[in-house]
C-alpha cells in the first residue's frame, strides 16, 4: 500500500534527525574525552579495569594547569600577537577587495589570478626563509612582527570582501564623489560599514588563524614570548618527564575557550556571513 | 575635452586601485616572493645554518632529495594521506550539508556544531585525539571496554597513526560543510518542484540536479583541500606514540608512516641546519603542489557541469 506523501516526509525527516543527532553525539565523543580526563586523577587514568567517570570532579586540575606553566603570562603573549595580527588582516584584505571589486585596470585580472594562486605556495616555503632572514638581521624575537605579517591579508578573504563589495551600488560612491569626498572618505564612511558582516567574518578568521597558528610563532619567538600554541603543544609534564593528561586537558580547555566563547557568540551573524557573501559569485 | 576627461578617469582609476592594493603589494613581496627568491637561490647552495663561507653547487641538493628513498617514501605518504584526508572530509562535508539541505527541525543548530570542530586549533585537536585515543588513559578504550565491546584496551595511536591523524579531518570537515551548504544555496527551488511534478525521486533529483550544480564546488574543495593536507605539520608530532623526552617536540620523529614531507623538511632545516637541503625538499614539495593543482585542473574539465561553454 502506497504511504501517504506528508507521512513519507515525515519518517525521512525523523530519519534525517536520527543520523543527524547519531552523528553530533560521535562529534561529541572526543569534546566529552576532553572535559572527562580533565577532572580525574592520574591514578584513575591508569587504573585497569579501567574507570568511564571521575569518583570526585578534581577541579584542583584546572587550578594546577593555570600555575603550573604561568598561563596568564602566555596568554597575554597570544592575545598581544593574535590582536596584532588580526587588524592589519582585516583592513589589508579589505582594502584589497575593494580594489579589485572597483577600480577596472587591464591588468586587473591578472593581478588577482596571483593573489589566488598565493594559495598553492606552502605556507613552510616562504616561512622557513623568512625566519632565516629575520634572524640575520636581527628582529628574530618581536612581536611587531606580526603587524607586519597580516598587511597582504589573506586570499580567501581578499575574495570574500571582493563579492561583498561587488554587491553595493555604484551609485553610492558617485553621489559622494561628486560632492568632494576623497577616496579614504568614500571607504571608510559609506563602503567600510557597508560590509560588516564581512568584517566579522574576516575578524573572527583572521583571530582563529593566529590564535591557532604554530608555525610562526615557534620560529620567530622564543623562551618567554613565545604563545600558548607553541607552549601547549609541548603537553604538562611533571619532573619525571610524564606526561600529565588530566593537568593538560584543563590546559587545552583555556586556551579553546576564547575560540569557542566568539564562536557561540557570533556564530549566527559568522555562519551566516560566510554563506551569503564568500560562496556565490 | 569628453576624451581628455576620460582619460583622466582612468589615471584616477589606476591611482585608487594601487592606493588600495598597496598593503597586498607590500606583504606579497615581503613575505611571499622575497622569501620565495631567497629560498630558491639558498636551495642551490650547500649553505648550512652557521656556515659563513658556501658555494653553489647547482641541482646537488634535489638529486638528494629525489634519490633518498626515506624521503621519497615521505612524498607518496604525503600524497596517500592528503588524497585520504581530502576524500574523507568532502564526503563527511557533503553527507552532512544533504542531510541539513531542506526542513529538518534544529538545522541552524545542527549545523553550528558539526562546523565547531573546525574552528578549533590543530594543537589542541592534536592533543584531544591523542589523548582521546591513548591505549592506556584514553577515553576510548575505557568506555569501548567497559561496553564490552573490547577485551583489551587497544594502542590506537601506535597501531594505527595514519587513521588517528585521518579522524582530524573526520572531525574537521567543518569548512566542507560550509562550502556545500553555500553550494548547494545556489541551486534554485524551482529546478527541484518541476524534477518532483515530473516524477523524479530523490535518488534521481540527486543524480540529475544536485550533484551537478554542486561539483564546481566539490571540485573547488577537493583541490583546495589536497594544496591543504599536503602541507600536513604538526599533527603527526603531537599525536607521535613514542615517548616524548624534554621540552622539545622535535626530538623524536613521528613514525614512518607519518613523517610527512613538511615534518623532514622542518628537521632537516631547524634540528640538523641543513638549510638548503631542506629548503630544497620544500621547493620540491612546492612543485608537487603545483603539478598535481594543474593535472586535477585540467581532469576537472570533465567531471565538473558547466551550463555555458566558456568563452575563449
Amino acid at each position: 500500500m502506497p504511504m501517504h506523501q506528508s507521512q513519507r516526509l515525515r519518517l525521512v525527516t525523523a530519519g534525517k534527525l536520527v543520523v543527524l543527532i547519531l552523528l553530533v553525539a560521535i562529534f561529541f565523543l572526543p569534546l566529552v574525552s576532553m572535559l572527562i580526563t580533565s577532572l580525574k586523577t592520574m591514578e584513575e587514568l591508569f587504573k585497569i579495569p579501567p574507570v568511564v567517570f571521575p569518583r570526585v570532579a578534581q577541579w584542583g586540575n584546572y587550578a594546577t594547569a593555570w600555575t603550573m606553566v604561568r598561563f596568564g603570562h602566555f596568554l597575554i603573549n597570544s592575545l598581544i600577537i593574535s590582536f596584532f595580527y588580526t587588524f592589519p588582516c582585516i583592513l589589508g584584505s579589505c582594502f584589497a577587495g575593494y580594489a579589485f571589486s572597483r577600480f577596472h585596470v587591464r591588468e586587473k585580472n591578472g593581478i588577482f589570478m596571483v593573489v589566488l594562486s598565493t594559495l598553492m605556495i606552502p605556507q613552510m616555503v616562504t616561512i622557513i626563509p623568512m625566519y632565516i632572514i629575520v634572524s640575520k638581521i636581527g628582529l628574530a624575537d618581536k612581536m611587531w612582527l606580526w603587524l607586519l605579517f597580516g598587511i597582504s591579508g589573506t586570499p580567501f578573504l581578499i575574495f570574500l570582501f571582493r563579492q561583498y563589495f561587488s554587491t553595493i551600488p555604484v551609485s553610492f560612491e558617485e553621489s559622494a564623489r561628486l560632492d568632494g569626498a576623497g577616496r579614504f572618505r568614500i571607504f571608510f564612511a559609506i563602503m567600510f560599514p557597508l560590509v560588516q558582516t564581512a568584517v566579522i567574518v574576516a575578524g573572527i578568521f583572521a583571530f582563529q588563524w593566529s590564535w591557532a597558528d604554530y608555525l610562526q610563532p615557534v620560529l620567530f619567538l622564543k623562551g618567554e614570548k613565545v604563545t600558548l600554541a607553541v607552549k601547549l603543544a609541548i603537553g604538562y609534564t611533571d619532573q619525571k618527564e610524564n606526561v600529565l593528561h588530566n593537568i593538560g586537558m584543563a590546559g587545552l580547555l583555556y586556551y579553546t575557550l576564547p575560540i569557542i566563547i566568539i564562536f557561540f557568540g557570533l556564530q549566527r551573524r559568522f555562519i551566516a556571513g560566510l554563506l551569503s557573501g564568500g560562496l556565490k559569485g | 575635452m569628453a576624451q581628455a576627461r576620460l582619460g583622466r578617469m582612468k589615471a584616477e582609476n589606476r591611482k585608487s586601485f594601487y592606493i588600495f592594493l598597496a598593503p597586498w603589494i607590500i606583504g606579497f613581496l615581503i613575505f611571499s616572493l622575497l622569501p620565495i627568491g631567497w629560498g630558491l637561490v639558498t636551495s642551490l647552495t650547500n649553505r648550512m645554518a652557521f656556515s659563513v663561507k658556501w658555494k653553489f653547487n647547482g641541482l646537488a641538493n634535489y638529486r638528494e632529495v629525489l634519490t633518498n628513498p626515506e624521503v621519497l617514501y615521505g612524498f607518496m605518504i604525503t600524497f596517500v594521506y592528503a588524497l585520504l584526508h581530502t576524500t574523507l572530509a568532502i564526503v563527511t562535508g557533503l553527507l552532512i550539508a544533504l542531510l541539513l539541505e531542506r526542513r529538518v527541525p534544529g538545522r541552524g543548530i545542527f549545523r553550528t556544531i558539526l562546523y565547531f570542530p573546525y574552528m578549533l586549533p590543530l594543537v589542541a585537536v592534536g592533543w584531544i585525539f591523542k589523548v582521546f585515543l591513548d591505549r592506556d588513559t584514553g577515553f576510548l578504550n575505557e568506555v569501548l571496554v567497559k561496553l564490552g565491546m573490547l577485551k583489551e584496551p587497544i594502542a590506537w595511536l601506535q597501531m594505527f597513526p595514519l587513521q588517528s591523524i585521518l579522524a582530524l579531518a573526520f572531525w574537521q570537515a567543518g569548512w566542507s560543510l560550509v562550502i556545500f551548504l553555500g553550494g548547494l544555496a545556489t541551486i534554485p527551488d524551482e529546478l527541484y518542484e518541476v524534477a518532483t511534478i515530473d516524477g523524479a525521486r530523490y535518488g534521481r533529483r540527486l543524480r540529475h540536479i544536485t550533484m551537478p550544480l554542486l561539483s564546481p564546488f566539490i571540485f573547488f574543495q577537493f583541490v583546495a583541500s589536497m594544496i591543504y593536507a599536503m602541507q600536513t605539520f604538526i599533527q603527526p608530532y603531537i599525536m607521535s606514540p613514542k615517548p616524548r623526552r624534554g621540552e622539545n617536540l622535535f626530538m623524536e620523529t613521528p613514525p614512518r608512516e607519518t613523517f610527512f614531507v613538511m615534518a623532514q623538511a622542518y628537521q632537516q632545516v631547524i634540528t640538523a641546519h641543513k638549510f638548503a637541503y631542506g629548503i630544497a625538499m620544500l621547493w620540491t614539495l612546492f612543485v608537487v603542489i603545483l603539478v598535481i593543482t594543474v593535472i586535477f585542473i585540467r581532469l576537472g574539465g570533465f567531471v565538473v557541469y558547466t551550463e555555458v561553454e566558456e568563452k575563449r
